[in-house]
């Protein structure tokens, strides 16, 4: 089964574009949480309407919308890039919403505390905040990287040989497009699962040390 | 009471002035706090105790009024007011202990001692534990340094609270009703703590309403009531002759 | 560029009809869906393993499964099988099939975190069978499971796109259309993007109207 190192070749790529977005996005949801979170002005209603609209818009829509519409505005992308990009996006909109949640939630007593005792804004989030918000938004945030990778076929409208589209060729040149796609669901499952599986090993740890749950 | 010729308050609280829209909740407060003395701050709920306690240390920002520390002006600086991260230097010199602890879960009791000296006034890791563990030992707690604080009862989370707030080595301690929130049988042990600090000379406010501390510890009780000082006096006089009938009417509720 | 948008502007009838076969992919997939769901939950919750075993494996399956290529699967590799379907009913079955996985966990879900004291004060109460479906059991699922399938709509709504790839001729299908005839990329997608953020904003707006409901009567 030569066909067996293009299905592969696929899985790569699938798998290295969205770990790139996963990569950037988790950061990028959390500065578009705090922004909301802190209330800037002007800033904060920018970026409520952006998640709006992303939260709302399909991958695919999205990424036809930037591979072809970048010229329009003044940016040449090529399509790996624009596909990163359109996850990333997507991505970012969601993340924010999940850390955005944990932080309205977050306690007010223990903020008092902590800027009762001379704490910096950026010293209360990188000592308080931050290491209990990050365990309670894990489970939503590895869903959502699930959810990326299950979106990820979208890019191939935008040329990029993932994994599915690496199916659909094998599956049109040999006319038994049955396996290739079989092969695929099961690439796609492994990889779900090896998400899935780290998340449950890291909560566990994080019970049983903190009783956060 | 201060009776020396040296003026030495450690806090001094002039026409301090607090509204939330319509509702006034501090209206021209006045007092001073002598170095080494504890001051107790009682009245009903609502009265302002625990507006007035976070107007010293700038939780709050007042809208009228100074508070200073050791002579310094908190709060505002050059004509304006400070950011909080001017504060910041002045709240670490006043250590807070809340009523509901408020200790960091995701630290352990020797991490939650050691944050803030380490972290806000720059000490080395090992010089603010040890520290940390003399403290522990004088709260009565030496065996808990390595345990997260879901582990501990309302009492030990409260004398962890305490030994926090003098790993500052702080001017002042403000106590915001630190045995509203415990057990009846567990007040005692915090109180204890309480009572030996304020034996040692540490300057302290302390919102409550645990009257049997206010008459045995403190220097001063103030009595508040709608956000006004009713009666100011030494806990002698204002246990047995109460002078206004605010006062009277508070304190029948509670005689025993 | 303001330019661009109106002559996507001018286009709108290829829009509308897109966007009417959206809408009306979605809502038959939502009606298909939440019936085959509750069923498919109900399976989930046999007390017989041999029952619950296919079904709870349907749903994990599903769950695993990008939509795109199990919409592949359905109008590539049925055939394969001998099961030909065209774009539109393949792409129907796909969103049916695929979402029905889903609905049936949100059912579940809001089955076994039902209040136990709730059926049982009916139980005591007198009500039995098909009452005691219909008067408790019922109103709660109701509330408990039409804020999920609410958002679960939005997906579905989202997935619809993907059918373009097998030319179902629904919303994102038309702008690409727009875009390729009039080079007008950027203004043909922002305009589809509104339009799918539109229908969005009515879905979620109906969700929160029973949600508010649930709140008064939960209290």
């Amino acid at each position: 089964m030569s066909d067996l190192p293009f299905l592969l070749q696929g899985a790569v790529v699938t798998a290295s574009v969205s770990l790139a977005a996963i990569v950037l996005g988790v950061p990028l949801g959390l500065a578009l949480a705090i922004i909301r979170w802190q209330r800037v002005p002007l800033l904060s209603q920018v970026v409520a309407a952006y998640v709006s609209v992303i939260r709302a818009t399909p991958a695919i829509t999205l990424a036809l919308l930037i591979f072809f519409g970048s010229p329009s505005i003044g940016i040449v992308l090529g399509a790996t890039p624009a596909a990163v990009l359109t996850l990333l996006i997507n991505t970012s909109a969601f993340n924010c919403e999940i850390w955005r949640a944990a932080l309205i939630d977050f306690p007010r007593d223990q903020l008092e505390a902590a800027r009762a005792y001379g704490m910096t804004p950026v010293l209360v989030f990188r000592r308080v905040v931050f290491p209990q918000v990050w365990r309670t938004s894990l489970p939503a945030l590895v869903n959502e990287m699930t959810l990326l990778i299950k979106a990820s076929p979208a890019l191939a409208v935008i040329g990029i040989v993932d994994l599915t589209r690496a199916a659909s060729r094998i599956g049109a040149a040999t006319y038994k497009p049955l396996p290739p796609f079989l092969a695929a669901t099961v690439i796609y499952m492994l990889l779900v699962i090896i998400f899935v599986t780290t998340q449950r090993l890291v909560e566990r740890r994080i019970r049983q040390r903190f009783n956060l749950a | 009471m201060d009776s020396g010729a040296v003026r030495d308050f450690a806090v001094e609280v002039r026409r301090l002035s607090k509204h939330y829209g319509s509702l006034q909740v501090l209206s021209d407060i006045n007092f001073n706090v002598s170095t080494g003395t504890t001051v107790c701050i009682l009245g009903p709920s609502g009265s302002g105790k625990s507006t007035l306690l976070r107007c010293i240390n700038f939780l709050v920002r007042p809208d009228e009024g100074e508070v200073y520390l050791h002579g310094e002006r908190v709060g505002m600086k050059n004509g304006g007011w400070m950011t909080e991260r001017d504060l910041c230097r002045y709240r670490v010199r006043m250590a807070m202990v809340f009523q509901h602890f408020n200790l960091w879960p995701h630290l352990t009791v020797l991490e939650n001692i050691t944050e803030a000296p380490v972290h806000v006034l720059g000490r080395s890791r090992v010089e603010a534990v040890q520290h940390a563990r003399t403290l522990l030992n004088k709260v009565g707690l030496a065996e808990k340094q390595d345990v997260y604080p879901h582990t501990l009862s309302g009492g030990q989370k409260q004398r962890v609270a305490i030994a926090r707030a003098l790993a500052t080595k702080p001017d002042v301690l403000l106590f915001d009703e630190p045995t509203s929130s415990l057990d009846p049988e567990i007040i005692g042990e915090v109180l204890a703590v309480m009572e030996e600090l304020s034996a040692e000379g540490m300057t302290m406010i302390v919102v409550t309403h645990e009257m049997g501390f206010a008459r045995e510890a403190a220097d001063m009780v103030i009595f508040m009531d709608t956000g006004r000082i009713v009666e100011m006096s030494n806990p002698e006089e204002f246990f047995t002759k109460p002078a206004t009938k605010r006062a009277q009417q508070f304190l029948q509720r509670y005689v025993r | 560029m303001s330019r661009d948008f109106l002559i996507a502007f001018a286009h709108y009838d290829q829009y509308l009809s897109g966007l009417w076969n959206t809408l009306w992919l979605s809502a038959a997939t939502l009606v298909l869906a939440s019936v085959a769901g509750c069923i498919v939950a109900a399976l989930m919750l046999a007390p017989h393993k041999i029952v619950r075993l296919p079904a709870t494996t349907f749903v994990d399956a599903m769950r695993c499964v990008p939509f795109l290529l199990f919409a592949y699967l359905i109008y590539y590799g049925l055939p394969e099988l001998s099961l030909r379907f065209d774009s539109w009913a393949s792409g129907l079955i796909a969103l049916a099939v695929y979402h029905t996985a889903y609905i049936a966990e949100i059912v579940r879900g809001a089955w076994t975190s039902l209040s136990r004291e709730q059926i049982e004060a009916g139980r005591a109460f007198g009500f039995a069978g098909l009452p005691l479906l219909g008067r408790i059991i019922l109103p709660q699922l109701f509330f408990a499971s039409v804020p999920l399938i609410g958002n679960q709509s939005i997906y579905i709504l989202k997935d619809s796109a993907f059918l373009m790839i097998i030319t179902v001729p629904e919303l994102t299908f038309a702008a690409s259309s727009v875009q390729s005839t009039y080079f007008v990329p950027f203004a043909s997608f922002v305009i589809a993007m509104l339009l799918y953020w539109l229908v969005t904003l009515v879905i979620e707006a109906m969700v929160k109207r029973v949600e508010l409901a649930a709140e008064i009567r939960r209290g």
